[in-house]
């Protein structure tokens, strides 16, 4: 119930960079070996080039100026083409390469991350809203993806294109080489000033960015309620404050900008006057050409690029910082639910040395008789929700779960299933310990119905085949068949290729409960748990279903969270649990001859619901 | 504005106004900061025109010296150097724009003697140029955060006072993007893509002159390729449009894949099924993977092919140049200062094409948040009555009341007329769709009747303000919603002023203060999106405490508690009929053990009043209530004294369905 840890990291606030985390995603971008060197080969090549040009202009100026259209203009001219050619061949590498990496390393980041949310156990998720983990795959997991090639790229380009530089100005001039530098600790300070102050501007703008989508968000889905409380123009009110907030941070990142960029040109600027009012007292003594002058203005030029793209992935690895941590927290959480190694050295032998008659973990391949002994569990120290809780089941015995809600009866079932393991006390399945088998048989055993059936966005067949993927049409239809669904099947536009909409909206709440039904009876389980559901269908669905679950409990050990007096009926015994435990255990006849029983009480009352909901209808 | 040339579709001029309209009083500051941008534009040659002064300079000084190295020294290093380029660069006619810029700084003979006057002139010109991008800066980021924001809070004000209809007929989602993304891509027009465009144009526009003045065919040569490089990236990034709305696509369907995932975790992991998942997840992965690096691939040809283009051009100023040089036919001071400048300009021009492509966003954008502006707001009343003198009584008379949802469509409601009496229960029953809802929602003036009249002490509703009506109801909907901040600001939220007493006292009579009292954070527990998420029967009875806390003349009930069990409900009613000045009560109900508490009841089928009458009247005589009540009674039969006996011991025990 309470918030988890890792949700808070809102730790957006970092002020250094963690180079442990940034060196573990780097590890995981360098397995892209390929793209990473041609990255890092575009990016130094086109910086050689960009080095090297403004030599070759000079070389050509002076050349045709003292010579004249020479042989050696030709063979310039055709190097400054050839280079050309090559810096668009390297600019084309690198984005290539670039893209390779960034939609690579987000494939692999977004895959691992999903792959552990399939190991992760059930106490992860109730902590976390599915909106939360969706935006740790999607918006986290490319955003770190993509600023990583730019900053392996920067990295060597601007130390390329600064190292060829100055090797070019010192190799034409040094001195007039160290007055033009001397610009570029000024330009490299001030990048790196401005751009961690603009940072922190950006990052609260980015902030109150999302409080206003999470408001309008709240005003257009509660705008009946804001009417009724006539709360207008105070919610207005409100939301003027965020945007006064937002116009100020936001005014106050772009006037930063502002500032930043002319001052980043005009410090080039300066550099460019020093090499100009000094050159030209050079060229007027004879010390240097014009052409050489004019290489030394585009190399000050120059610096200014580097200098500010460096500083710009250094913002970019402090802003994508949370989101890294955020992906690498998610890939790093241990599945705590997971086999033993026991139970995985019994997989390995069966797999290599198969026995006949046992199932894949070399037990039984009937789970038997159901324990609970003395299970204890809570989500949160200190709240416990399942007390000391002991009881037995037969196979083929039907169970019917009821109490309150809050009662413990979803969390039985979920430590039956091992979505749970107790914390105290233990779950046997034909006397072995649950935590003795692999998960994976245990869930193979088990066919779950929800109260309200989560179908895939898929066709019908899909979803029935969920329950067995190799099933066969014939399979498909029998099963379908079994539970009454083909009825149904049979009339939709696209039988059963009709695709159900985002969890199953095309389809009524009743034919949703018959296609999970029919999931459920293709797949076979031995252990069948249903949460029954609590809003009512019509009439004739609510026979088919009857009828359909009738199906599925002979011959298994059935749970059922029941919310319908037929199915309560029809039980072999029934558990009463509140405040997770359970308070009455028996039939229905001997617990509704407890006067003044908790069961009795419920009975009656469901009884008249039904009755009058029945009556409101007809 | 330079807008309109990309924008060629039909309205699209209509969508331009409205853009230049929105910007509304901050069309000054834009004004003084394209000013600002033509003004930095023309200063920034300040640079190439020193580089070509520091040139002139230097050979007038060797022009100077000429002579005596001529008769002094002769030696062959000296003239390898230097010696032979003073040659062309005399031949040569001294350009205008070079004698201008020399003029600037003292003249030739000045500049030769003292080089530093060059590099005053450009740092000088730099920082000016800097200070007006700066001015520019200033006035584009006001402007457009002003403009944001009025456009912001305009849509959001407009939000809250449009009607409730409108709201059932558009779908939340596409609100929402509308009311961010499209206001983020007008934000991005306003800030920095209208201003880009002013500044890469002026750029250009400021260097032709100057170019002029120095070379004309040169001037011509370097202009040769921007059409073509402008018309590459607008041909290229309105073609490949497609692409990215099937990354986009590609997206979606990624983020939908991982929901329905995350959303059905319980049957995957019973199914056992993660690693078909991941499979499924790896396809729609690996789908968006390729879309994206085809994308990426795109740009890397975009930017390949116009850089390319860039150096081409490049290529031909420098060639004709060179050759011109060698011709003696223009000096290498005007080359310089063609060097410097067309690389000046240039290169911020390969990006024009992609904002020119882009601009169409704009005004599709500020056309969608158009059409939101103009739907009418609620009504105000046309012949407005005196509201009636407060306090209230609190009788609530409907009056041959007729409402249809679709103007042509069956009728919700069919002449419905009855009273409810000052501090009087009325209990509505009825089967769903029968009209009662629908009533709620007349009363509350969230939608308006057809015809008949609900009056409030006996003054006709449809002629008092709406806020004035729903500031006198407190009501309870069906499905209540909650704001994602803490219970207590849930609460208090329509009546700030209320103290920490009354709090409880409403959180208790709404059968939640001891669930609350059990939370962790008690009455600060954030609830909602961001915070616990409540059970249906807490949030209704949350939504219960805050109507109470109003303690409003009429208090409305709209199928409030058909999460909350039998007992809780009963407790509830109880509460409510006990405090103290009895306020009017209208609640939607089905348990005819809750009915009973009512003064009167009224029976509703198919939008009409089909019985009113005491619980005790109904009960007598055949009809919906009269069914009803036997089945309870034949279960209070069967439970004896049970139901009435012992409640179970934990309170927790809302919902208790078995």
């Amino acid at each position: 119930m309470s918030t988890a840890d890792d949700l808070d990291i809102t730790a957006d606030d970092v002020d250094h960079i963690d180079w442990r985390l940034w060196s573990r995603i780097a590890r995981r971008a360098f397995r892209f070996r390929s793209a990473v060197v041609q990255l890092i080969a575009g990016g130094i090549g086109i910086a050689a080039i960009e080095g090297v040009r403004p030599l070759i202009n000079a070389a050509l100026l002076d050349e045709v100026a003292s010579n004249g259209i020479t042989s050696r203009v030709g063979w310039l001219a055709t190097a400054w083409i050839g280079l050309a050619v090559l810096f668009c061949g390297g600019v084309f590498a690198f984005i290539e390469a670039a893209g390779r990496l960034a939609t690579g390393l987000g494939f692999e980041l977004r895959q691992a991350a999903f792959g552990r949310l399939q190991e992760l156990p059930f106490a992860y998720f109730d902590r976390r809203p599915v909106g939360w983990l969706l935006s740790r795959l999607t918006s986290d997991c490319t955003r770190v993806s993509s600023i990583a090639p730019w900053v392996i790229l920067d990295i060597f380009w601007a130390a390329a294109l600064m190292t060829a530089s100055i090797t070019a100005m010192f190799w034409m001039r040094p001195a007039l080489a160290l007055l033009v530098l001397t610009t570029v600790p000024v330009l490299l300070v001030t990048s790196f000033l401005f751009t961690r102050v603009m940072v922190h501007t950006a990052r609260r703008a980015r902030r109150l960015n999302s409080a206003i989508t999470a408001t309008f968000a709240e005003s257009i889905a509660g705008m009946r309620t804001t009417k009724t409380l006539v709360r207008e123009e105070r919610a207005l009110g409100e939301f003027c404050g965020q945007t006064a907030e937002m116009k100020l941070w936001s005014t106050r990142n772009a006037l930063q900008g502002a500032i930043y960029t002319p001052v980043v040109s005009t410090v080039a600027a300066i550099g460019v006057a020093l090499a100009a009012s000094a050159g030209g007292g050079m060229i007027g003594a004879g010390d240097l050409t014009a052409g050489e002058l004019i290489a030394f203005c585009q190399y000050a030029l120059l610096f200014m690029y580097p200098a500010q793209d460096l500083a710009q992935r250094f913002a970019d690895l402090l802003s994508a910082q949370a989101a890294a941590e955020r992906v690498q927290a998610l890939i790093d959480t241990d599945a705590e639910i997971r086999d033993s190694d026991a139970v995985r050295a019994r997989i390995e032998e069966q797999r290599t040395d198969p026995k006949p008659g046992v199932a894949e973990d070399g037990g039984p391949l009937q789970p038997g008789r159901i324990t609970f002994d003395r299970v204890r569990f809570w989500y949160l120290e200190g709240e416990p929700v399942i007390n000391d809780l002991s009881f037995v089941v037969e196979p083929g015995q039907t169970i019917a779960l009821v109490g309150p809600t809050g009662g413990g009866k979803t969390t039985i079932a979920s430590l039956l299933c091992r979505f749970y393991e107790p914390r105290e006390g233990r779950v046997l399945l034909g006397g072995i310990d649950q935590r003795e088998r692999s998960l994976s048989w245990i869930h193979s055993r088990l066919g779950v119905v929800q109260q309200t059936p989560w179908l895939f966005n898929d066709t019908i067949a899909a979803n029935v085949r969920f329950g067995h993927l190799g099933a066969s049409m014939e399979q498909l239809v029998s099963a379908a068949a079994r539970v009454g669904a083909d009825r149904f099947i049979d009339l939709l536009p696209d039988t059963w290729n009709f695709v159900v909409g985002e969890g199953g909206e095309r389809l009524s709440q009743g034919q949703r409960q018959l296609i999970s039904l029919a999931r459920t009876v293709l797949r076979d389980p031995a252990i069948f748990i249903m949460d029954e559901a609590t809003s009512s269908v019509d009439a004739e669905t609510e026979r088919a279903i009857q009828a359909a679950v009738e199906e599925l409990l002979r011959g298994r050990i059935s749970f059922i969270i029941a919310h319908r007096l037929s199915t309560v009926r029809r039980a072999d015994r029934i558990l009463f649990v509140a405040d997770g435990r359970i308070l009455e255990d028996g039939s229905h006849e001997r617990l509704m001859s407890l006067a003044n029983g908790h069961y009795r009480r419920l009975y009656l009352q469901q009884f008249e619901e039904e009755r009058q909901a029945s009556i409101l209808e007809s | 504005m330079s807008e309109r040339a990309a924008t060629s579709s039909p309205g699209a001029a209509s969508r331009v106004r409205l853009l230049w309209a929105r910007l509304g009083p901050e069309r000054r500051l834009y004004l003084i900061g394209a000013c600002a941008a033509v003004a930095a534009g023309i200063v920034a040659y300040g640079v190439p025109l020193g580089v070509q002064s520091a040139i002139a300079g230097a050979f007038e000084a060797r022009a100077m010296r000429t002579p005596l190295v001529d008769a002094a020294v002769s030696s062959p290093t000296e003239a390898d150097t230097v010696g032979v380029i003073t040659e062309p660069e005399r031949a040569a006619p001294t350009s205008t724009s070079a004698r201008f810029a020399l003029a600037l700084i003292g003249g030739a003979d000045a500049v030769a003697r003292q080089p530093w006057r060059v590099g005053v002139l450009i740092a000088v010109s730099a920082a000016l140029s800097g200070l007006l991008l700066w001015l520019k800066g200033w006035c584009v980021a006001h402007a457009s955060q002003r403009a944001v924001r009025r456009l912001r809070e305009e849509i959001y004000a407009h939000l809250q006072r449009l009607p409730a209809s409108f709201f059932r007929r558009h779908e939340s989602g596409d609100l929402l993007q509308r009311c961010t993304s499209d206001v983020d891509t007008v934000l991005s027009f306003m800030s920095s893509q209208v201003i880009e465009i002013v500044r890469s144009s002026s750029l250009l526009l400021a260097a032709i002159p100057l170019m002029l003045l120095t070379d004309v065919w040169m001037t011509l040569s370097s202009l040769v390729l921007i059409a073509p490089i402008t018309w590459f990236g607008v041909v290229f990034f309105h073609r490949v449009r497609h692409r990215f709305l099937k990354k986009d696509e590609a997206e979606g369907a990624l983020t939908a894949r991982a929901q329905e995932n995350l959303n059905g975790i319980r049957l995957v992991r019973a199914f056992d099924r993660g690693a078909f998942e991941c499979e499924r997840f790896r396809a729609a992965n690996a789908k968006h993977r390729d879309l994206d690096r085809g994308l990426f691939r795109l740009f890397a040809i975009f930017w390949s092919a116009s850089d390319f283009l860039c150096l081409i051009q490049l290529g031909i100023v420098i060639g004709l140049g060179l050759w011109r040089v060698a011709d003696h036919s223009l000096s290498i001071s005007d080359y310089a200062f063609f060097l410097v400048a067309v690389n000046l300009w240039l290169w911020p021009f390969r990006m024009m094409g992609r904002i020119l492509a882009d601009l169409g966003k704009a005004t599709v954008s500020i056309d969608r948040l158009d059409q939101i502006l103009r739907e009418p707001e609620e009504s105000a009343p046309t012949e407005p009555l005196p509201p009636p003198a407060e306090p209230l009584r609190g009788v609530v008379r409907f009056e041959h009341v007729t409402f249809r949802h679709e103007p042509k469509g069956a009728l919700a409601l069919d002449d419905v007329s009855f009273e409810v009496r000052a501090g009087e229960t009325v209990a509505l029953m009825g089967p769903s769709g029968a009209g009662k809802s629908t009533l709620i929602d007349l009363l509350l003036r969230l939608v308006d009747p057809d015809a008949g009249t609900i009056a409030l002490d006996g003054v006709d509703i449809s002629r008092l303000p709406r806020a004035w009506v729903r500031g006198r109801i407190a009501s309870v909907l069906q499905q209540p919603f909650l704001f994602s901040r803490s219970i207590r600001e849930n609460l208090v939220i329509a009546s700030p002023q209320a103290d920490e007493h009354s709090i409880h006292a409403a959180a208790a009579d709404a059968a939640l203060h001891t669930t609350i009292a059990r939370f962790e954070r008690g009455y600060e527990t954030i609830v909602g999106e961001r915070g616990i998420t409540l059970s249906g029967g807490q949030r209704q009875r949350l939504a219960i405490a805050r109507a109470i806390l109003r303690d409003a003349p009429v208090l409305v009930l709209d199928d409030a508690l058909s999460a909350v069990d039998n007992e809780t409900e009963r407790e509830i009613v109880g509460a409510i009929r006990s405090r103290h000045g009895r306020r009017t009560t209208i609640v939607i109900a089905h348990r005819v053990s809750t009915l009973t508490l009512a003064d009167r009841v009224v029976v509703f089928e198919r939008g009409r009043v089909v019985d009113v009458g005491t619980p005790e009247e109904l009960r007598q005589r055949p009809g919906l209530f009269q069914r009803l009540w036997s089945v309870h009674a034949e279960v209070e039969r069967e439970a004896g004294m049970g139901l009435a006996g012992d409640r179970s011991s934990n309170e927790a025990a809302e919902g208790e369905t078995p």
